[in-house]
């Protein structure tokens, strides 16, 4: 087995290039909006039981549904839809970049314009 | 709902629909068909999505999430917010860059990546444990149905159930027939949100939208009988609660069935589209799923029944005895009980087909048959996949909990083995064969651990519980498979290369 010790290998938290670093910044604003909403959604319901006990939760009703119901059971669904949505918006660009920016390039060296 | 008494509506119901499936698959079998059990013609990326989401649906999406919210209240929200979290997981961590890799399977991936026999065959062993998991799940709800049905008890209801997999799969092998996902789907979000507007009307509720109209019976069960839905973590802890749906959440992106369908898609921006339309059809039902529970309570509630006096095979039937308490029509328990039986038939088919192909050509030519000719790598699929059956046939007579929870163990396992080999091996070139067996292995025990010493450390199944255990064990297990991998030779530079290249699209060194 090769061993290539001077080899510096891409990682998500050592990422190379401009094309990874954009992904792993984008993978991690999502990620980041997906934890927090995730977490802070249950410490909200938490902390309103523990703080207020049943009061506040019985008297916060949206949509119908119980505040903590809407939240974790509708909002949360929707939320991550949200996030694979923007995503893939993000991705479908940087396709598109990266295709406009090879197509130039292989027109350019066609004409043997930079050449 | 009467047991000991033959239903003919929903029997008539029931394998109308299956007559339907089978010649709608008859009619697409020009189209495309492959040996993973994903056949099926893809047209657009709502296709693709109704297709991730029928193979998706399984009887703990369609009867098991009702029981939990009956039995448990808010805490089956865990298993909303972890059975849809986990595509996000997946498109962004995983999804693009799988694809890239151009294997088909879970063992092959893995075999490929980690440049290990050795490693591609503990991902087999792991790949069909997760499937008879998986299975005993499925077996329960349709031999619950079946009881239903046919109104016998629920051993011989296993047995029936279990010849009936079998023969739907036989047939349709027979007769080539190919899953048209999308009528499937579309016939599943029928049936199941057909029967809750029948029932939200008839309670004078908002029918138009049963996932917002159910709130009403909430405040209803409150008011008049008492009952407190306002302490969202007074019977589970909130650690308990985020360690399930975060279990459940890595278990969906490591889980091979769900990771398969990205290799089946023929573009990968049509496969990331395609998880969108999935999730969005996931959530439909998911949506609607609580509010089976709530509702069957609250009739229970004004017929004055006790909770859960039936014991957890009443739980797991609540989605049916919960609409026939609210006075639904035959037909519309019949729908129910098809959607229910055609989402277990379907995924359990698909995965005992992938439990026996993982078999014959991970296992059996490696471990046992090294010269084996193609016929008979086919013949011991065969096999194995009657194997396989009986193993989940005997495990269903006996099961060690609800529809769901038994699902969330497998998702557990998927989540403490899978998942990480998948990750690292997407996201660090240097995780070697050493990294990943050692990973895979201390996932296994992290897995099966509560399930054997949880009663004498009942620490173990306190940090470890049987369904939740990737919270804690996910990470463990990727740490185990950093330390193994900086501790022995890195991979072959032609891999990390691969992984740095072809995956990353990083500029060489």
């Amino acid at each position: 087995m090769e061993n290539t010790s001077t080899h510096t290998d891409p990682s998500f938290f050592k990422p190379h290039g401009t094309t990874m670093r954009s992904e792993v910044r984008v993978i991690s604003f999502i990620l980041s909006g997906w934890l927090i909403s995730i977490v802070g959604c249950q410490l909200f319901a938490y902390l309103l039981e523990v703080n207020y006990s049943e009061l506040l939760l019985d008297d916060l009703i949206f949509f119908n549904l119980p505040i903590q119901f809407w939240l974790s059971g509708q909002l949360l669904p929707l939320w991550f839809i949200i996030l694979c949505i923007l995503f893939n918006i993000w991705m479908d660009r940087r396709t598109v970049q990266n295709l406009e920016g090879s197509l130039r390039f292989r027109i350019k060296a066609t004409r043997g314009e930079d050449e | 709902m009467a047991y000991g008494m033959i239903q003919l509506v929903p029997i008539a119901i029931v394998a109308g629909m299956f007559a339907l499936f089978i010649l709608s698959g008859l009619r697409s079998r020009g189209g495309q068909s492959s040996e993973y059990g994903f056949g099926g013609s893809y047209t657009g990326r709502v296709g693709i999505g109704a297709g991730i989401a029928s193979n998706w649906m399984s009887a703990a999406s369609f009867l098991g999430l009702a029981g939990i919210f009956y039995l448990k209240g808010y805490f089956g929200m865990a298993y909303v917010v972890g059975w849809t979290g986990g595509y996000v997981l997946l498109l962004v961590l995983m999804a693009t860059q799988i694809r890239r890799f151009g294997k088909f399977t879970a063992p092959d991936f893995v075999g490929f990546r980690y440049e290990s026999d050795t490693a591609r065959t503990l991902a087999a062993v792991i790949s069909i444990i997760i499937s008879v998991i998986y299975c005993v799940a499925q077996f329960r709800g349709i031999a619950l149905l079946v009881s239903w049905l046919f109104g016998i008890a629920y051993f011989p209801a296993v047995i029936i159930g279990t010849s009936l997999v079998v023969s739907h799969v036989v047939v349709s092998g027979a007769l080539g027939v190919v899953r048209n996902q999308k009528l499937q789907y579309f016939v599943l979000i029928i049936t199941f949100i057909l029967p809750l507007m029948l029932l939200t009307r008839k309670l004078g509720y908002f029918w138009i939208l049963p996932q917002f109209g159910y709130g009403a019976a909430i405040g209803e069960l409150q008011q008049q009988f008492g009952f407190n839905w306002s302490e969202p973590f007074a019977s589970t802890s909130l650690f308990e609660w985020l360690a399930l749906c975060f279990t459940l959440m890595f278990g969906t992106a490591g889980l091979p069935h769900v990771l398969s369908r990205f290799y089946m898609v023929p573009g990968i921006r049509d496969a990331r589209w395609g998880v969108v339309w999935g999730l969005f059809f996931i959530a439909l039902i998911y949506w609607s799923a609580p509010a089976y529970g709530v509702l069957a309570r609250l009739f229970e509630a004004r017929n004055g029944l006790t909770l859960n006096a039936g014991g957890a095979d009443a739980a797991d039937m609540i989605a049916l005895s919960g609409a026939g308490l609210g006075g639904a029509p035959l037909w519309a328990l019949g729908l129910l009980a098809a959607g229910g039986m055609s989402a277990a038939f379907s995924i359990t088919a698909g995965l005992l087909m992938n439990g026996s192909a993982s078999f014959s050509f991970d296992i059996y030519p490696r471990l046992i048959r090294p010269n084996a000719s193609e016929q008979d790598k086919v013949y011991a699929a065969k096999a194995f996949f009657l194997v396989l059956a009986a193993v989940v046939m005997t495990l269903t007579f006996q099961p060690w909990g609800m529809i769901a929870e038994i699902a969330a163990f497998a998702f557990a396992l998927a989540g403490n083995t899978i998942f990480p080999a998948f990750l690292l091996g997407i996201w660090w070139p240097r995780a070697n064969a050493t990294g990943v067996i050692c990973g895979m292995l201390t996932g296994l025990v992290i897995s099966f651990m509560p399930l054997f010493i949880g009663d004498t450390l009942p620490v173990i199944a306190h940090l470890f519980p049987l369904t939740s255990s990737a919270f804690i064990g996910a990470p463990l297990v990727m740490i185990v498979m950093i330390v193994a991998s900086l501790l022995t030779a890195p991979p072959s530079a032609a891999i990390r290369l691969f992984v740095s290249r072809d995956v990353h699209d990083c500029p060489e060194n």
